[in-house]
């Protein structure tokens, strides 16, 4: 149990940190409820970053905490599916977007060159351009494209091996909801110290520092609970990563809103490219509910023995 | 940045467990239900820590020429996961070799260590902590009890006041006891004073969280010394601050949360009755769980890198607190008669201890405060 850096996950973080500076900030002025950046996807599959887990001596943990930092940007980037699941269905060098229905929006669907399909227990994997698709006009702060058919001869993955791709799926879901939480608290904490009303900036109210302390316990929380879930790999531990984060981003995202008043209403504003993210992930792959299912089941079946009950209460399952 | 535990961590499990398996009798439960500073778990905890002691497990953490084996905050804090979570069977002297011995370890003069560390290394000592006041709980500061120098240069001071919520109490040898020395708000200093000393009066306080849990203790002319004073005179929000940045992740509360969730979900199972509404509250009652573990080990591994950082304490420990409450909601929402009967005594126990979880060791708001001035770095 080691919650500091090692030299070589500094460098990469480091390294990263040099590629996710320039999309630290907003572009200035009004911008869309979306604010992707195609340059942003481009250097990042440059780089090599999204192949992290190839890299010897790196795994999902890293994968983890590279998702977690370019999420916290405001610039939004596909880096979760590329990274958790890219290695092991992409077709292509570019992005993948994963569906959850035929029918409905899916976030980076019209940048993507793989597509996941979630049918059942199983997944479906095509290339993206085999796939029909329209445009999708919507608030949301991912580029969005509605999957409108995936051909007939897309590749099946069955359940055994599309349980590790809906795992990591939770693992990058869980880690991106971290990096985006983080963005919007940092945002807002940077606003009440600035934003005086009654004479003082709004951050000297204990109203309000408590209800900001309270969700960086959370935004801490969740980060943690994601790294250690990607660390293990363990369905059940990414079901509780996703889980505690789905639940968790509701408060967030309605404090966050709520602290930065009108402004955090603007497109001016950069709060909503975010919280906008956030408002999507909340229930992805199912949302609170399934997530809840699956920590159950996999904590509680019901004919648990005394020695497994004994694992799990130990925190080493 | 790693998650995982070593062989030797994992070896130290496994022997604590079957220490525990060999050690603990078959009504540990029911006596575990009635509070650390009950009689008869203090009583128990005199048997109890010997053997840990002998096991070479109740004070592993502390410096070898001190009794100890250099062991890593790591050991230290994987033994109290697993004491906690089996219901504390240190009883009361958990105090001892959580944070009043490192304090004095840190803080004392080669006569007090000597004094006090054998007696708890040994495992035979109870101590109080003499820190709420009915003018200052959470604002420690605003506390009364003071202690006079007395003329004479023979290091003689006076104590009058009163303390009151003070844990263990009656049955406590000594008190760590904080008093005001001076007129500045922080002008205090901390003793550690032998609870027979004339003039001193202790009084139970009935309560929700069991017998021998809260007192009141009076002070009146009670004589203490310049060789009792633990660190400089006036000095004492240091010493404070020290120990309490021990205290506040001192106890893993989420360990005994989760099995008092497991043995409800286990109720609810047994019945039938584990429908999917109680499955979600269950799950995220869990996560709530381990969310405040992650906060805790955070701390911990902070605390064995000598970086003292008072926000990550604060933050992880208002995260035990939701767990505490989130666990203590899902029993009263979903196995009511777990709380009104006394068929699980371990759900009781949880109960009573749970309670208190907000306001030990400075309320949760308190943390809410430093974490916002600490970490987020909003004024106050």
């Amino acid at each position: 149990m080691d919650f500091t850096l090692s030299e070589d996950q500094q460098m990469l973080m480091t390294a990263f940190e040099g590629l996710l500076s320039r999309y630290r900030e907003a572009p200035h002025g009004v911008h869309g409820y979306t604010c992707y950046s195609e340059a942003f996807q481009q250097e990042l599959r440059d780089s090599g970053f999204l192949e992290i887990t190839d890299q010897p001596g790196f795994g999902l943990l890293e994968a983890a905490m590279l998702i977690e930092a370019a999420a916290s940007c405001p610039v939004s980037v596909e880096a979760a599916s590329s990274m958790m699941i890219g290695p092991l269905v992409r077709d292509g060098a570019g992005p993948v977007a994963l569906g959850w229905q035929v029918g409905r929006p899916v976030r980076y669907l019209g940048q993507a060159s793989t597509l996941c399909l979630f049918e059942g227990d199983d997944v479906l994997v095509c290339a993206r351009d085999e796939c029909d698709l329209a445009p999708v006009d919507g608030v949301a702060a991912y580029p969005l494209a509605r999957l409108v058919s995936v051909p007939s001869g897309a590749r099946r993955i069955r359940a055994g091996e599309a349980a590790a791709i809906r795992r990591r799926v939770l693992l990058g879901i869980a880690a991106e909801a971290a990096g985006l939480m983080r963005g919007a608290l940092e945002n807002t904490v940077q606003y009440v110290k600035e934003r005086e009303q009654f004479g003082q900036p709004l951050g000297h109210f204990q109203g309000i520092q408590h209800r900001l302390a309270e969700d960086m316990v959370m935004v801490r929380a969740c980060r943690s609970l994601a790294f250690r879930a990607a660390f293990e790999d363990c369905d059940r531990q990414a079901a509780l990563a996703c889980l505690y984060a789905q639940d968790a981003m509701r408060k967030v995202i309605h404090d966050c809103h709520q602290f930065s008043g009108a402004m955090g209403l603007t497109l001016e504003f950069p709060l909503h490219l975010w919280t906008y993210r956030l408002k999507v992930l909340q229930g992805e792959a199912g949302g609170r509910a399934a997530q809840a299912r699956s920590v159950s089941r996999a904590t509680w079946p019901q004919h648990q023995t005394a020695a497994d009950k004994h694992i799990i209460e130990e925190g080493v399952a | 940045m790693e998650f995982g535990w070593t062989s030797d961590q994992e070896a130290l499990r496994g022997k604590l467990q079957a220490f525990l398996d060999a050690s603990l009798p078959a009504d540990w439960e029911t006596i575990a239900s009635l509070s650390p500073g009950s009689q008869a778990v203090t009583d128990f905890s005199r048997e109890f820590c010997p053997q840990l002691a002998e096991a070479g497990m109740l004070c592993s953490h502390w410096p070898e020429e001190h009794g100890g084996s250099d062991a890593s905050a790591w050991d230290h804090f994987i033994i109290g996961e697993l004491l906690w979570g089996a219901g504390e069977p240190r009883g009361p002297q958990y105090y001892n070799v959580n944070w009043i011995g490192p304090t004095i370890l840190a803080y004392g003069t080669e006569e007090q260590k000597a004094q006090h560390l054998a007696r708890m290394r040994e495992g035979n000592v109870v101590w109080c902590q003499g820190f709420s006041e009915p003018s200052g709980g959470s604002d420690l500061a605003a506390i009364r009890t003071r202690a006079v120098r007395q003329p004479g240069g023979d290091g003689r001071y006076l104590v009058n006041g009163q303390k009151i919520w003070t844990s263990y109490a009656r049955l406590a040898e000594f008190c760590f006891l904080v008093v005001k020395t001076g007129d500045a708000r922080r002008d205090v200093s901390v003793f550690l004073l032998p609870m027979d000393r004339p003039g001193i009066t202790v009084r139970p306080i009935d309560s929700v969280v069991g017998d021998g849990d809260l007192h009141e203790v009076f002070f009146d002319d009670v004589e203490v010394f310049e060789a009792e004073r633990l660190g400089p005179e006036g000095k004492g929000w240091e010493v404070i601050r020290y120990s309490l940045d021990f205290e506040r992740v001192g106890i893993p509360r989420y360990a005994l949360a989760l099995r008092t969730l497991h043995r409800a979900v286990a109720e609810l199972q047994r019945e039938g009755s584990f429908i999917a509404e109680a499955e979600q509250d269950a799950a995220l009652a869990l996560a709530r769980c381990e969310a405040a573990r992650m906060l805790v080990y955070e701390t911990v591994d902070k605390r064995m890198r000598e970086r003292p950082d008072t926000g990550s304490a604060s933050m992880a420990r208002y995260a035990v607190v939701c767990a505490e409450r989130q666990v203590a909601d899902f029993v009263l929402d979903w196995t009511p008669h777990l709380f009104t009967s006394d068929d699980a005594p371990m759900v009781a126990t949880h109960h009573k201890r749970a309670i208190a979880a907000g306001l030990a060791a400075g309320a949760a708001e308190i943390q809410l405060n430093l974490v916002a001035r600490d970490v987020l770095g909003l004024g106050v």
